[in-house]
């Protein structure tokens, strides 16, 4: 019987040491999928978190206090925009030095400048400073990027949200986006290279979101604007045809045509626009030989790279935010159609 | 002078061309006011003058007056930059309305041409050759090593890439 009883008390005693890290592993092991699972449905995708950005910055109405970083250069800018009647209206400024506006507005936009005659483009793109990345396909788009929600963060006093928008290949910069947790809207962005360095940012530093439009630009929408100015002629005779034999992913060739450069009498030059949804690019094509243009140029500045190289007897500039490495296999793809 | 005018009522009536006696009017201030004077007298007898304007010139008196007027310490004179202008205006006249569109795409070309020295430490990126500021504007680097390069030809260069990234700009703008 006290042997027995000893036996007992010494099972317990056993148990008793070893339970708790039993206990504890199996907890931990029921425990952490639940969480992963609760995790997936409580929290959103960051596609969803993404297409809402897009719900967001094309359908309220809001001012966006802004600078855009670039090479140690900041600029101070500001954005309006407000839907009057279903239509969206927009209005920038540059907040320092001369006076720079322009409003965008039923498929125009205007600029006004401190000094000069007012004039207006046809434009039927949102020009304006989150557009490019904020009317992105996204669900088309996880072909050419993937998209990573990094953490939360706080920008401008709201609470944001960081998701990484990774080039899936070496042809195009990748995107660090960052959106207020209440109305979606952008706040931040960065456009980084594979090595992670940031080439250029915009960082929103106020924003106000209101129910209705504010009625200053809902008056701007009410007045006149100037002249229309037509671009120059493009012509297609007696110019050989080009063919670009290499695009990255998901680019497709949006412009194709022969024009005049402005302010620069010379002969038409070749012109193509390459798009990818998020970035344009343009390519430009001419006999134009000057005399220094006999080894590759390579001017960049935040992300924009200016790039021009003589191929098969031309001159190619290529100008876009690409990396060096995109526009150096661009070039050497330019073929003339036979 | 008296005997003159005689002639400059002939000359104002056309009926006079004696080139000797225009050059002394020509060179004579005061037979220059007198022969305008006697243009009024004539505007008024034809009543060409519309009443109103008898064109009494009375610019010299009020300079006069204005130049012996104490100038208020407060009031600092205006200097009007006349030198600077000089390059805009045949370039407008030139260029024409586009130029006025470029200009503000331009705002972001002036700088786009800004020198980039940081690409040294993107090392995983291909060589960049850096440029330098040459005249105001970016010039490849690679200057030193190709003597024939002039001056010209690198602004004539800048001047095209300027009109590139401009285009880029406007097509941008205008995309589909």
């Amino acid at each position: 019987m006290k042997h027995r009883l000893f036996l007992v008390a010494l099972v317990s005693l056993i148990s008793l040491i070893v339970s708790p890290q039993l206990m504890a592993s199996s907890e931990s092991e029921v425990a952490q999928p639940e969480q992963a699972k609760t995790a997936q449905v409580a929290l959103p995708s960051a596609l969803t978190y993404l297409n809402n950005m897009k719900q967001a910055y094309n359908n309220l109405n809001y001012t966006l206090l802004y600078l855009n970083t670039a090479q140690n250069k900041i600029e101070p800018k500001q954005l309006v925009h407000g839907v009057i009647d279903g239509k969206r209206i927009s209005y920038f400024t540059y907040l320092n030095g001369a006076m720079r506006e322009s409003l965008q507005f039923d498929g125009k936009i205007s600029f006004y400048q401190q000094g000069t005659k007012p004039y207006s483009l046809i434009s039927h793109q949102d020009q304006s400073v989150f557009a490019d990345i904020a009317n992105f396909d996204f669900k088309s788009g996880n072909r050419s990027y993937e998209y990573i929600i990094l953490g939360k963060d706080r920008i401008a006093g709201k609470k944001a949200i960081a998701i990484r928008m990774i080039s899936k290949d070496k042809y195009r910069y990748s995107y660090i986006v960052w959106l207020d947790l209440g109305s979606y809207l952008p706040l931040r962005l960065d456009i980084i290279n594979k090595s992670n360095i940031i080439l250029e940012q915009t960082m929103v530093v106020s924003m106000n979101i209101s129910h209705t439009v504010s009625p200053w630009i809902k008056q701007l929408s009410t007045q006149s604007t100037p002249d229309i100015l037509t671009l120059p002629q493009t012509t297609t005779s007696n110019i050989a045809q080009w063919n670009v034999d290499w695009l990255p992913t998901g680019f497709k060739v949006i412009k194709d045509d022969q024009h005049k450069l402005m302010m620069h009498d010379t002969d038409p030059v070749s012109y193509l626009m390459l798009n990818d949804g998020i970035v344009s690019v343009s390519v430009y094509i001419s006999s134009n030989k000057s005399l220094l243009a006999d080894q590759q140029t390579i001017i960049q500045r935040g992300g924009t790279l200016i790039y021009t190289k003589q191929v098969n007897n031309a001159e190619v500039n290529i100008i876009g935010q690409i990396p060096l490495v995109t526009a150096e296999k661009i070039a050497a793809s330019i073929k003339p159609v036979h | 002078m008296k005997e003159y005018s005689q002639d400059l009522s002939s000359l104002i009536d056309n009926e006079f061309d004696d080139q000797e006696i225009i050059d002394t009017v020509l060179e004579d201030v005061e037979l220059q006011q007198q022969f305008s004077r006697y243009q009024l007298i004539g505007d008024v007898f034809r009543e060409e003058s519309d009443g109103l304007d008898l064109r009494v010139d009375v610019t010299d008196s009020v300079m006069a007056a204005i130049a012996n007027e104490v100038q208020q310490d407060n009031v600092v004179p205006l200097v009007t930059p006349d030198k600077q202008e000089t390059n805009v205006v045949p370039f407008m006249k030139r260029f024409g309305q586009y130029a006025i569109a470029a200009s503000v795409a331009g705002v972001v070309v002036v700088s786009s041409l800004v020198v980039n020295q940081d690409n040294a430490t993107d090392a995983s990126s291909t060589p960049v050759l850096n440029t330098v500021p040459f005249g105001g504007a970016a010039a490849p680097v690679s200057l030193q090593a190709t003597p024939a390069q002039t001056e010209s030809d690198i602004k004539e260069r800048n001047e095209r890439l300027e009109a590139l990234v401009k285009d880029h700009q406007l097509q941008l703008q205008t995309k589909p």
